[in-house]
């Protein structure tokens, strides 16, 4: 087991991977009560078009990664969510573009809730009957999801910004693609994606490393798994610019929403120049459009924004966006004076004082982010995949420079790059 | 590993005036202070309290410009700091909130601990005012600001029906009342008059301060005495009266919006709040049902029937109400009713089976106990005790929990009474 300190943020990471491939991380926390383990694999909603461990190419229905999570709850003779319920757990998981987790919290019984997360992901079970049922609550979920505007607002940005890269696809699918699942589909995933090889176990709160790493050794020699396998996935190539300026949408809002995204060029970074471009962009976005920005308040005193107004990067190695936005009561004009005000800053360049400001309050921001399993727990999995580490992030950021932000302002804040969703009601009245 | 803190125990004391709770403790990389400022529901009050809030955070007399304030925050390393305003029962809760990363883990000479005293007392003590008035160009901002808030309720359909079946449910009982307050009391309200509104809750409206963090007890003190140096006199406890009506029978409100789901809340009466003796029996009765994914609602209306995505149940305890919540399609409405009319008759007549009352003793603890790992669960945890009139330790409400029984959660379900059957369901079909 490797040991590796982050003296700065006085955190300890334990792991160790092991011979069937799983990566096993362990961040001990003091004096906490909680424990929150999360159970990955690298395989989301992005994930339809692959070869199978046979090596045949298939392409699967839109939605299958989500309706997989799924029903791996369900086992033959018990139901999954009920034997956590027994020790006190709380169990959930969920799919993204990228990546599926299974997850659970609890204040006592880990070992057994530990077993039974590991047992359970690793013993698919799917049945003809049981994969029809659940198309009807999956249909709930989609439905529910067809009714939120914030949703609405967000996937049609990335239908705006792409064109064949399937991050444009709901996650969930829809009522009709759902409708073509079977368990043999289920399976042929499963089979894919599903290998330890292609996995991370995080576990983070009130245990003892050694013992707790022991248990997990224990419990996956007494399994057996096919070799490990070679991951073909088959993306499109996408094409630099977006695939339409602007998406429109009609539901019931208070406000008009609007979003607009910009969709990055350049791909391909991997390890800590992903991270340091991510960090960067992070830090721009708050000096330009953060609450104690100028851009912030000329927008909010014209009344163009309400406090609703947010931005994130996301950022993975084979797609990458700036999205910002939220309620308004006039898209257009929104869209306009942002981009004016994007031009301005260009001509005028990153202040210093507002550089500083905006590096300590991220140093701040993340250390109070530690105050939180659920965060560490969610947050790991996804550096790693990416080769990173959640606890450089502090060093990385200091490593950031004013120029670097500079950079970053010109290279990625261009007008040609970007695309608007705007969702509002069919009838003012509403 | 330290030895895990099994009980929430702040020390408690009198300052300026106010209730301050202080709760030392090494587990978090940060600094939390939560003032909370307690008020009547009332439709006097409501919009005022609301307006108030947005109004605080604007500015205060050192920092009399927002994005001088805010710069501030950001140097503070991106403290994080709100006003906004909750409801417990019949009462509104103006509710200050402050958090600062401890400078042990920043190479950071100052104390951030009394910077942060210092700002929550710039906005009790140091308000920006000219003339007797808030800024009358924030008020305005603030006014647009809040209506477009109470608004965009109709963005989040889950909220937007619960809001509605309390308003049905509770009509003529302050409970009734949106917590962000209403849209047509905003124009009458002018900056003289909130300022005065100001002065009056912080002298004489009932305060609690919170700090939890890694912190020293008289240090929190000083500073506190120091920075927020309110003169209160009078200072009132309110006296609130749970409304609570007879009802004669359940009635049925049923909405239309332009929607893909229809919403099914039904808002029942549990006639027990949290200062009762059965609060621990009424949270296993609201678990068995439909706290969790083991519960009856869970399993009969999703897992059975595949009529929805989620059918959970949730208290209000202070108000003593339950709402049952699931999004279904319309043409499913009755059958869904009558699953869940069907799960609470079974809980009446103690239809609840050994593995149930485990399970749900099991989940419902391990909820209790994750409150100690959150300095905000632990805040509002003990705030319920005092905002209730019975200060509970965790130990013996988690004792309670245990030793309730299939009886007792059946007396529970003897005071349970559904008052109102909302669907909020789409334009089309008949009318």
């Amino acid at each position: 087991m490797q040991t590796t300190r982050f003296e700065q943020v006085n955190e300890t990471v334990y792991n160790e991977t092991l011979p069937n491939g799983l990566q096993v991380y362990l961040v001990p926390k003091q004096g906490f009560s909680k424990t929150y383990a999360v159970f990955t694999t690298k395989y989301g909603s992005i994930d339809s078009h692959f070869r199978t461990r046979a090596g045949e190419e298939i392409n699967v229905p839109d939605g299958i990664a989500h309706f997989l999570e799924h029903k791996m709850f369900e086992k033959k003779d018990r139901d999954v969510m009920h034997e956590f319920s027994k020790n006190g757990a709380s169990c959930n998981a969920f799919t993204s573009f990228n990546r599926t987790a299974y997850l659970f919290s609890c204040t006592d019984k880990l070992d057994d809730n530990l077993n039974l997360l590991l047992d359970y992901v690793q013993d698919p079970y799917f049945t003809d009957a049981s994969v029809e049922k659940e198309k009807g609550i999956i249909g709930q979920e989609i439905t529910m999801y067809d009714d939120n505007p914030d949703w609405k607002v967000y996937m049609n940005l990335l239908k705006a910004m792409y064109k064949d890269y399937p991050i444009n696809i709901e996650i969930a699918g829809t009522i009709e693609t759902i409708s073509h699942i079977t368990k043999e589909y289920l399976y042929q995933c499963y089979e894919t994606f599903y290998h330890p090889a292609n996995m991370v176990l995080l576990v983070v709160g009130s245990f003892d490393p050694e013992s707790i790493m022991q248990l997990i050794r224990q419990n996956q020699s007494g399994k057996e798994f096919p070799p490990t396998p070679q991951i073909t996935r088959l993306f499109p190539t996408e094409q630099p610019e977006p695939a339409q300026a602007k998406i429109e949408a009609n539901l019931t809002v208070g406000l008009p929403k609007c979003m607009i995204g910009i969709k990055e060029r350049e791909l391909g970074l991997t390890k800590e120049a992903l991270l340091k471009r991510e960090l960067t962009t992070k830090l721009l976005l708050d000096i330009a459009f953060g609450t104690s920005s100028a851009i912030y308040e000329r927008l909010y005193d014209s009344e163009l924004i309400t406090e609703s107004f947010d931005f994130d990067y996301s950022s993975e190695k084979d797609y990458a966006y700036t999205i910002l936005g939220g309620d308004t009561p006039d898209p257009e004009r929104l869209v306009q004076t942002i981009q004016t005000e994007i031009e301005q800053l260009k001509q005028k360049g990153i202040d210093q004082d507002d550089f500083e400001r905006a590096k300590r309050k991220k140093i701040g921001n993340f250390l109070r982010s530690l105050n939180s399993v659920e965060f560490i727990a969610n947050q790991f999995t996804s550096f790693k995949f990416n080769d990173n580490d959640l606890f450089s992030v502090v060093p990385t950021l200091e490593s950031i420079t004013r120029e670097d932000v500079e950079k970053r302002l010109n290279e990625h804040f261009v007008i040609e790059q970007m695309a608007v969703s705007i969702v509002r009601s069919a009838s003012p009245q509403e | 590993m330290s030895a895990n803190i099994t009980e929430i125990a702040f020390q408690s004391t009198q300052i300026n005036g106010m209730n301050v709770h202080i709760l030392p403790t090494g587990k978090f990389k940060t600094t939390t202070i939560v003032t909370m400022i307690e008020q009547a529901l009332s439709e006097e009050t409501v919009t005022k309290t609301a307006l108030l809030a947005m109004v605080m955070k604007r500015a205060s007399a050192r920092f009399p410009e927002t994005k001088l304030l805010r710069a501030h925050l950001d140097f503070l390393y991106g403290a994080i700091f709100d006003v906004d305003v909750t409801k417990k029962g019949e009462r509104q809760i103006l509710q200050i909130y402050m958090e600062v990363p401890n400078e042990k883990y920043l190479s950071q000479e100052d104390s951030l601990l009394e910077q942060a005293i210092q700002f929550v007392g710039d906005m009790l003590v140091r308000p920006h005012v000219e003339n007797g008035s808030f800024l009358e160009k924030y008020v305005a901002q603030e006014k647009e600001t809040l209506r477009k808030r109470v608004e965009s309720l109709i963005d989040d359909k889950m909220k937007y029906a619960n809001q509605r079946v309390t308003e049905e449910m509770c009509k003529g009982e302050p409970f009734s009342l949106l917590v962000q307050g209403n849209v047509k009391d905003l124009p009458a309200i002018t900056g003289q008059e909130l300022y005065r509104y100001f002065k009056e809750i912080t002298a004489s409206n009932p305060i609690n301060m919170f700090v939890v963090g890694d912190v020293k007890p008289q240090v929190v003190e000083q500073a506190i005495s120091k920075h927020v140096s309110l003169e209160r006199s009078d200072v009132q406890s309110l006296d609130i009266s749970n409304a609570s009506k007879q009802i004669a029978n359940e009635r049925e409100v049923i909405d239309r919006l332009d929607v893909n789901q229809a919403k099914l809340n039904i808002g029942c009466r549990t006639n027990i709040t949290y200062k009762d003796d059965d609060y621990p029996a009424l949270l296993m009765y609201n678990g068995v049902l439909g706290g969790f994914p083991h519960s009856k609602l869970f399993v009969n209306v999703r897992e059975k029937e595949s009529l929805a995505y989620y059918a959970v149940s949730r208290l209000e305890s202070h108000k003593g109400i339950m709402m049952i919540m699931s999004g279904i399609e319309v043409n499913k409405y009755q059958r869904a009713v009558e699953i869940i009319k069907q799960q609470m008759e079974s809980m009446s007549q103690g239809n609840i089976s050994e593995e149930e009352m485990s399970q749900t003793k099991a989940t419902l603890s391990n909820q209790f106990r994750e409150l100690l790992d959150s300095a905000r669960g632990m805040i509002e945890f003990t705030y319920n005790g005092l905002v209730s009139g019975r200060k509970r330790q965790l130990d013996e409400l988690l004792r309670g929990i245990e030793t309730a029984t299939i009886e007792d959660i059946k007396n529970v379900a003897a005071k349970v009474e559904i008052d109102t059957i909302y669907l909020l369901r789409d334009k089309k079909g008949e009318a």
